[in-house]
């Protein structure tokens, strides 16, 4: 068995839409041993997932082409067989699980069905008794509890975790060779990432199988690889055992990804930036010293906490400072609170019947009473599904408040008609997660950015606006020229800084930043972190930042908001509450981040 | 800045236009349109059987001007009120008040002054005595509708071309009227018609069903109660009833149509919004503070616009064809020809005439084909995606 189990050699594999093919893998080789997971990892649009579905030829045909190479399977080269040949590898000895658990199941379908549905197409002789038999040791493998129950059940009522678990079920009841896994686990909750990834690794050690597994996550990557190829532009730069390229990478471009990781990021007091963001950094310092004299009095306190974590100090590990920080923090922060909810709950009803009776509530937000003080950046963190974004949104009064207050600059928020709303809306802002829907489409930016400060009349006329505008593209390191563009021409990161033009386009104090770089890779995350930073300072904005990634809540927050099924367990400065949690959900939830932090 | 830039600076609405008419297709169906509109506004002057411009014993005198109907004025009015007031730098809403108040007083106005004779015997102008003038010009088409050529002895159903003594383009119908002419007054009733009754539906349909789909809840549940109410009356009994207690009237049929037709928009209308409202560009425009009207109209409706503007195109039709429908059942407007009547004339007659059925269906196909067009061109100018970079990347 001195044979790996899948050879790829020199694939080439070109799409073809519209006029010039697409190069979406250039000449990429590489083996899996048996019972050796490799894991593919690059950033969006690099070709790892082409690669994937190269590999058991789920391409259509008529859009991609394999100029070359061979992917050889036990020997055989899958590009060479027929299709009758091909099924018979896919499913049997090839898997392939997919990203998306709620959309890869058939929700007409139960989960039992479907399984068996994949054990009888491989094999047509076998009995439904062994099929159904095979399906629950399959449910019982994935660790689905009672799996004889279940069994029956249809896609909708499991859980996201629950239904990963089931394609992999699936997956697995054939007991193939190989699984392809195709960003498995990035629909999901760290915690239930956590269990996942346990999980696979568990029934490899058991099953023997190899897997070729597609992330983007290196905290991920860490955990799962035996060996790691690193893609970029649908080309495998660098590739190896996972500790020594994890460890020593050798490629520029791998250097660069690692070092975008939240957690590998240097800290605003750190003088030691990866090469391309000097720039961006050195601006800010020219920013800082040239608005000085600009802060307002009241914000002077704040500011200066602010500034000091960002002086150098580089003797001080990063942690340490922001705990001094902390130490000071209390006295100062109790008199300058910008944003304070008391008891805020936000249920919505769930109505049944004919007559629509309310019979129970969802309980989105449940008694949340927070402060937050003027300059800084509060992280909330939680699982989906835990209240967070509600909260946010609730705090813009963009979900009616069921009970509780919200009062912001000691103005309260809450019970306002939209008329008197609307010059508090002038304070705080909120920018979204989801660069594909964050911008309206038929609306050019000069129109998004404009258009609220002719509302609340900021510049005079409309060119003053249009100037103010570009300042603010300036600001956000676009060029102005893309005010008379339309979102659709720009890329996610770019879209994303125009949602953060447009929050800031009222020049508030507040912002709501609701997973802002969560669809982002991790270079262009990076950026916009930094960019964040930057503009905090420079405007002495006060941050709401909603997140599930704890990496980013480590860099960039001052103060960190655990919120657990719609209440807050656990808050605090962010290095106490991420460097020793209190509640066991904090603990639960630290633990299961996926890291890798650089030596 | 670039003049790229520049000419990218226009108002949204002049944006939409600009690329609308960045296309063949739409061009035909605008040309279609702008013909039905011209014919329909100078058919007094097209089609007629008094002559335009008279000289007997050195007096000039001009009939048709002295025959007008009350309609005719308030029409040609509203026309030449509409091209002025396009010609003055003002925004779209107060275009719009300005053309409405204009008409409406031209209408009172009309209504006031002109007095047609009340009997109008077209043989007159063709009599040897009348004839007897120095110089006269006649319309292109010397025919009025209602004209039916009795003196001339005709027997009707004459096909195109078929007599030498008078030209008859279209042939006769079983009256003996010109069909030509008859097509050409007719462009009134089906463009209004189609214009008016998709007009008062589209806005009613597009503010229920954008209040439903933005405010949902309880405003939701009522205004689908009120749609279901709608779409539970039968149109057809409707008319059929109004035009038994009221009489036959052109104007109470559009408000019929329009008025009972909104429901489908509102539907159409109420999904998008409901999706709409919680996209996160809705979600900024409401955190920013901006007005109603913006958010509705601005932001949410040129995104949801798109399988109304299809579902608008048939709705024109379908008033169209509901008119023809009401006149094949020999109720539509009696004194003004309509191509709906004059299809059911076709069918009526012992024999078949083709030029009574080809003429009448042509222009309705043609008008609805048209329509299509245009709606398709606008609902692909409000897609950005869809629509070549005007000039500005280039």
């Amino acid at each position: 068995m001195n044979q790996p189990l899948l050879q790829v050699r020199n694939l080439r594999t070109y799409l073809r839409t519209g006029g010039e093919p697409v190069k979406a893998v250039e000449d990429i080789s590489f083996d899996i041993a048996q019972g050796e997971t490799f894991c593919l990892v690059g950033e969006s649009g690099s070709g790892k997932s082409i690669s994937a579905l190269s590999v058991i030829r789920l391409l259509p045909e008529d859009i991609a082409s394999h100029p070359s190479g061979e992917i050889l399977f036990n020997g055989r080269d899958l590009l060479a067989l027929a299709d009758a040949e091909i099924r018979a590898v896919r499913g049997a000895q090839i898997a392939m699980i997919f990203q998306e658990p709620m959309t890869s199941l058939n929700p007409v379908l139960s989960i039992g069905e479907q399984i068996i549905e994949a054990l009888q197409l491989h094999y047509p002789q076998m009995a439904m008794d062994e099929a159904e038999q095979r399906a629950v040791t399959a449910l019982i493998q994935v660790q689905i509890p009672n799996p004889g129950e279940r069994f029956r059940d249809y896609p909708h009522q499991l859980s996201g975790g629950q239904r990963q678990r089931v394609m992999i079920a699936m997956a697995l009841a054939c007991q193939p060779q190989l699984l392809i896994a195709d960003e498995p686990t990035t629909a999901l909750d760290v915690t239930v990432q956590a269990e996942i990834l346990r999980l696979m690794r568990q029934l490899q050690d058991d099953t023997g199988m190899s897997m070729l597994f597609i992330t983007h996550d290196f905290g991920v990557v860490s955990q799962m690889a035996h060996s790691v190829g690193v893609m970029q532009a649908g080309r495998l730069v660098e590739s190896g055992l996972s500790p020594d390229v994890l460890g020593h990478p050798q490629h520029e471009y791998t250097r660069r990804l690692l070092a975008s990781l939240p957690e590998n990021l240097p800290k605003p007091s750190k003088n030691t930036f990866p090469s391309g963001q000097n720039l961006v950094w050195a601006e800010t310092n020219k920013a800082q010293h040239h608005q000085g004299g600009l802060h307002s009095p009241t914000a002077s306190s704040a500011v200066g906490v602010a500034a000091n974590s960002l002086l150098p100090q580089s003797s001080l590990p990063a942690d340490a400072v922001a705990l001094e920080v902390s130490k000071t923090e209390p006295t100062a922060s109790s008199d300058d609170v910008l944003l304070q909810i008391r008891d805020l709950k936000v249920w919505f009803p769930v109505k049944k019947g004919l007559l629509r009776r309310t019979v129970d509530y969802v309980k989105a937000v449940d008694e949340v009473s927070l402060d937050i003080p003027r300059g800084e950046i509060v992280a909330l963190v939680g699982e989906s599904g835990c209240g967070k974004t509600t909260l946010g949104r609730a705090v813009l009064q963009l979900e009616p408040v069921t009970a509780g207050s919200i009062a912001i600059d000691g103005q309260q928020v809450t019970g306002l008609s939209q008329r008197e709303l609307r010059p508090l809306r002038r304070k705080m802002q909120i920018a979204f997660q989801d660069p594909q829907s964050s911008l309206n489409p038929r609306l050019l930016v000069e129109t998004t950015l404009t258009e609220p400060m002719q509302v609340h009349g900021i510049g005079a006329s409309r060119d003053e606006r249009i100037e103010l505008a570009a300042q603010l593209l300036d600001d956000m390191q676009l060029g102005r020229e893309a005010l008379w563009r339309y979102p659709h021409e720009f890329s996610g990161g770019q879209r994303q800084r125009i949602g953060l033009a447009r929050a800031l386009a009222l020049n508030p104090e507040f912002i709501v930043c609701d997973e802002i770089t969560s669809a982002l890779d991790v270079s262009v995350q990076a950026e916009i972190l930094q960019l964040l930073l930057d503009i905090r300072q420079r405007r002495d904005l006060t941050l709401l930042f909603i997140t599930h990634n704890i990496g980013v809540v480590e860099y960039l927050s001052d103060r960190t908001v655990v919120m657990y099924k719609g209440k807050i367990v656990e808050q605090g400065m962010s290095a106490q509450v991420c460097g020793s949690p209190q509640h066991p959900y904090t603990q639960r939830l630290l633990a299961a981040v996926p890291r890798l932090v650089l030596k | 800045m670039t003049d790229a830039a520049v000419s990218s600076r226009q108002s949204f609405a002049a944006r939409i236009w600009r690329r609308t008419l960045d296309g063949v297709g739409v061009k035909l169906g605008l040309a279609w349109v702008g013909l039905l509109v011209f014919c329909a506004v100078f058919a007094p002057f097209i089609a007629n059987s008094m002559p335009l411009l008279i000289s007997r014993n050195g007096e000039i005198s001009a009939p048709v001007l002295n025959y007008l109907a009350i309609e005719d004025v308030w029409i040609l009015a509203g026309f030449f009120i509409a091209v002025a007031v396009s010609r003055l730098q003002l925004s779209g809403g107060s275009k719009f008040m300005l053309f409405l108040a204009g008409t409406g007083v031209a209408a009172l106005i009309a209504h006031v002054t002109v007095q047609p004779p009340a009997l109008v015997i077209y043989d007159d102008f063709r009599s040897a005595e009348y004839t007897q003038a120095d110089w006269r010009i006649m319309p292109p088409i010397p025919y009025a509708p209602g004209d039916y050529l009795r003196d001339l002895g005709s027997k009707g159903l004459e096909a195109p071309f078929a007599s030498d003594s008078h030209l008859h383009w279209m042939g006769t119908e079983e009256n003996g009227a010109d069909v030509f002419s008859r097509m050409i007054h007719a462009c009134r009733i089906s463009l209004s018609i189609g214009f008016i009754a998709t007009g008062i539906a589209l806005a009613i349909g597009i503010v229920v069903g954008g209040l439903m789909g933005y405010f949902s809840g309880v405003v939701d549940m009522l205004g689908m109660r009120l749609v279901e109410i709608f779409e539970d009356i039968p149109t057809l009994f409707l008319l059929l009833t109004f035009v038994a207690f009221f009489g036959r009237s052109l104007y109470m049929m559009m408000v019929i149509i329009g008025v009972t037709g909104w429901s489908g928009y509102a539907r159409y209308v109420r999904s998008e919004f409901l999706k709409l409202r919680k996209q996160d560009y809705v979600q900024a425009a409401i955190a920013s503070g901006l007005p109603l009207q913006s958010i509705l109209f601005r932001h949410m409706l040129p995104n949801g616009v798109a399988p109304l503007l299809v579902a608008v195109s048939f709705g024109v039709a379908g008033a169209i064809l509901s008119e023809a429908t009401l006149s094949f059942l020999g109720l539509g407007v009696v004194d003004a020809p309509s191509w709906g009547a004059m299809l059911d004339q076709a069918v009526k007659s012992s024999t078949f005439n083709w030029w009574m059925a080809v003429f009448p269906g042509g222009a309705i196909f043609m008008t609805v084909f048209a329509y299509n067009l245009i709606g398709e061109a606008f609902r692909d100018a409000i897609d950005p995606k869809l629509s070549r970079r005007g000039g500005s990347e280039s």
